[in-house]
């Protein structure tokens, strides 16, 4: 190994130059990634049926100011994160097409909880990280207009973000598998296992009434450790078929989109350098024609390496974003109850496929005039995406009773009180209230403190 | 240095292995608890779905033979062939209204079956003006002016006597021109259906036979649920005065207002809803339906012993309510059993709607959340 000097964790460690060829290859992954799950959206019809024909959207806490947009300009907006990827993929006006890239793929996701995805919030993370690293001074138009960016090497750091990133994810979810439903229980997977029994190839197997025990510990195994077998070069080819094999099953048992390919992709950012290298030296002989033709690398370009001069703001930025990682998905711990009943503190922590759950939400809207009490008929309202998540999360209960409540005044009811009868199960349990059906939820506020009327778990 | 490497990698080396291994030793393994949801839907395609087509395709060719005698003869008697045929035909459809998927689905422009034929309140002003204007479309979006509502509005009429009703179509040759183009339709839609099933379509859904959204058991489910809500929620709670702004009963909003046969659907049509419950025929013969699949699933036994619990609390509350007088004049009159009626399904719905998807593992949308 060549590292024979002692790797000190100091700044002039994390600014040392590494190939570039990492960067470059995640960078062109993660603009294909969402240049496919675009067209996808789109083709399917998702950005009518999602932000178009729904009357009502759930907000993000704190960006209840975030509204969608005219049906024309949401179309606008998918063209424009179309660009942007494919600006992103080929390196050109690479800044502007990454910045371009966050905002937008993350405005279309602040729209509605409803379609909250852990991996989305992970995708709009790497887009943010990626506007802050040099990814196109190689392998990229910009590179070939502008010869004078053109670098072999970036900063440590640069690469490094992306693998400290990726191993919170698989940490995190793999710790909040440890658990006594998960490990011993084999729930939810004892649900879903056999629901998917008419796979091809795999199904007998999901057949096996040990098969959610064994998938449960080796789910929970591969989280746990995975980036450690993808960091140690000695294990890091059969780590990587895993991080195949688990991602192909996932995606074959749950609708779960392109999910799979962006970790297929993502975790090569742990191969090495030289494995990089070879892969672009690869495509290079293929396309060198292309390139020589349009004078490209005729020479290799002479490697100039400038003095790393990496702001000290983007340092701090950096370590206050993976503080914030670090710690966030610990906050749970400040409330009391079960995390899978309540939710408090459940999202954003990378808690992937944990639980079914699943409620029916019967809301009653009372005339403080005439006394009289309707049923609402929730889909009405809400689609029936919409209308699944709502029936088991309290605080998009509370949204909706908010909703219902101006809507009804607006139709002439009188000062109305809006009360739900909200029945959950979890985990196959049978249902049980959620929240107490007398309560006047137009009355109660969402904050950070801890939810008073969620009734206990059990 | 492979050897420990291979240790470490043990439990996803196992993970694969058992993947390429599955094929010889899961077909016999013991200590399986699988359930055939082929036979599940073969049951529902043979037994249920199928014999509700014929016999509504049967009867809606009944009524529309009966129409145009009555055109050629239109007296009181044969009117009351038409009527009583028309009940027949009705009590039929609702065997076969919670099947609105495949070739009763939506394509295009042209909604599900139920909204297609069975779209109530018919509109009285929208057939009025389609009689006046001498010209329909049965193809546009003007559902409640087709349909079997509103041919029962033109055969029962409104506060009309028999003879009166016969006297309205004897004098407008348009109203019976529309009354045959209505039954006609009836009779093709119910027809054009069938075909299908008995065509491809039948081993299409039996060979479906996952659990992803569009799949068959998925398709079924959800039609199933909302076939059941829609008795709450439209043909008793709407003419109940149960929505939020509503501020009184509205009787004229309960199905086959006109036939004054409201109850009778609403009872035949439960006893659909019971029938898919059990996967059971018209005729009372069981077979595999979504109860077996619960039994074979993690928790669902209990769900079974609930559902069957409530199940009995809405028939009692159902056999509770007078057969006469009509339902929309218990509705303005005395509606007590009616209101524990409402109330006895409210309390089905949980059951129905999300216990029952949750322990099926049935997705019941195309883009699925990860967190749940």
């Amino acid at each position: 190994m060549k590292n024979s000097t002692p790797r000190k964790f100091s700044l002039p460690w994390l600014d040392q130059p590494v190939s570039i060829a990492p960067l470059v290859t995640l960078r062109v992954i993660v603009g294909m990634m969402l240049l496919v799950s675009t067209l996808r959206f789109v083709a399917l019809g998702w950005v009518d049926d999602h932000y178009v024909q729904p009357v009502f959207h759930f907000k993000y806490f704190g960006f209840d100011w975030v509204e969608p947009l005219p049906a024309a300009w949401l179309y606008a907006l998918h063209g424009l994160l179309i660009l942007s990827s494919v600006g992103v993929v080929l390196g050109l006006y690479y800044r502007l097409a990454a910045v371009v890239q966050f905002l937008v793929f993350t405005y279309t996701e602040l729209i509605d909880l409803t379609y909250y995805l852990n991996h989305y919030y992970f995708v709009s993370i790497v887009c943010a990280l990626l506007v802050l690293v040099p990814a196109n001074r190689a392998w990229s138009l910009d590179a070939l207009r502008r010869p004078g960016i053109y670098r072999t090497t970036t900063p440590r750091w640069t690469i490094l973000i992306f693998q400290l990133q990726l191993g919170i994810v698989y940490f995190y979810a793999g710790i909040w598998k440890i658990n006594y439903d998960w490990l011993i229980q084999a729930l939810p997977l004892r649900i879903w296992i056999p629901a998917n029994d008419q796979l091809p190839l795999i199904g007998p197997l999901f057949r096996q009434h040990w098969t959610p025990w064994l998938f449960s510990w080796a789910g929970m195994l591969y989280d746990v450790t995975i980036v450690g077998w993808l960091s140690w070069h000695r294990s890091r080819p059969w780590a990587y078929l895993t991080v195949i094999v688990f991602h192909t099953l996932t995606g074959l048992m749950f609708q779960i989109g392109v999910f799979p390919l962006v970790m297929i992709g993502a975790t090569l950012v742990f191969f090495s350098e030289g494995w990089h290298e070879r892969l672009w030296a690869r495509a290079s002989r293929g396309w060198r024609r292309f390139f020589t033709s349009l004078a490209f690398t005729k020479e290799e370009p002479v490697a100039v390496q400038t003095k790393p001069s990496t702001s000290r703001l983007l340092f701090i930025l950096l370590a206050l974003h993976f503080t914030f990682q670090l710690l966030f998905p610990w906050r749970y711990l400040l409330y009391p109850g079960n995390i899978f009943w309540t939710e408090e503190g459940y999202r954003f922590c990378w808690r992937v496929m944990l639980m079914e759950k699943a409620g029916t939400a019967a809301f009653f809207v009372k005339d403080a005039k005439t006394g009289r009490e309707g049923d609402v008929v929730n889909s009405e309202f809400l689609n029936a995406h919409q209308e699944k998540q709502m029936a088991m999360q309290p605080d998009m209960i509370l949204q909706f009773a908010r909703f219902l409540k101006k809507h009804y005044e607006q139709r002439g009811v009188s000062d109305p009180s809006v009360r739900a009868e909200v029945y959950v199960t979890l985990n196959a349990q049978s249902s049980r209230l959620l929240i107490d059906p007398q309560l006047d939820l137009t009355q109660v506020r969402d904050g950070w403190a801890h939810k008073t009327w969620i009734l206990k778990d059990r | 240095m492979p050897n420990r490497v291979s240790t470490f990698l043990l439990p996803y080396g196992l993970l694969a292995t058992m993947i390429f291994f599955s094929c010889d030793s899961g077909s016999g393994g013991g200590g399986t608890d699988n359930f055939d949801r082929q036979a599940m839907l073969r049951n529902y395609a043979d037994n249920l779905i199928k014999p509700a087509y014929i016999q509504l395709q049967n009867q809606t060719n009944v009524l529309h033979s009966a129409v145009e005698v009555f055109l050629t003869n239109p007296d009181p008697q044969t009117l009351t062939a038409v009527r009583d045929a028309w009940v027949s035909a009705y009590t039929d459809w609702q065997y076969a209204n919670a099947y609105n998927f495949g070739p009763a689905g939506e394509s295009g422009l042209r909604k599900g079956l139920i909204e297609e034929i069975g779209t109530f309140p018919a509109s009285t002003a929208k057939i009025g003006a389609a009689i006046t204007a001498g010209a329909w479309n049965l193809e546009d979006f003007n559902r409640d002016a087709r349909g079997f509502l509103a041919v029962e509005y033109i055969i029962f009429g409104q506060n009309q006597s028999i003879d009166g009703v016969v006297a309205a179509l004897i004098a407008n040759a348009a109203r019976r021109d529309y009354l045959l183009a209505l039954t006609e339709n009836l009779r093709d839609r119910s027809n054009e259906v069938l075909t299908a099933w008995n065509g491809t379509y039948r081993n299409e859904f039996v060979q479906n036979d996952g659990t992803e959204a569009g799949s068959s058991t998925s398709q079924l489910y959800n039609e199933f649920v909302r076939s059941f809500e829609t008795i709450k929620n439209f043909k008793l709670g709407l003419p109940l005065g149960k929505r939020p702004g509503q501020v009184q009963v509205e009787p004229q909003l309960v199905e086959a207002v006109y036939s004054g046969q409201s109850l009778t659907m609403l009872k035949n049509h439960l006893t659909a809803i019971e029938n898919i419950w059990y996967g059971r025929s018209r005729s009372g013969q069981d077979g595999i339906g979504f109860r077996e699949y619960l039994e074979s699933v993690t928790g669902g036994n209990d769900l079974i012993a609930s559902t069957e619990a409530q199940l009995a609390a809405v028939k009692a509350a159902l056999n509770a309510v007078p057969v006469s007088p009509s339902l929309s004049e218990q509705i303005t009159g005395d509606k007590t059993q009616l209101e524990n009626l409402y109330t006895e399904l409210q309390k089905m719905t949980r059951f129905f709607k999300s216990d029952m998807s949750s322990l099926l593992g049935i997705a019941i949308t195309y883009s699925s959340g990860d967190g749940d």
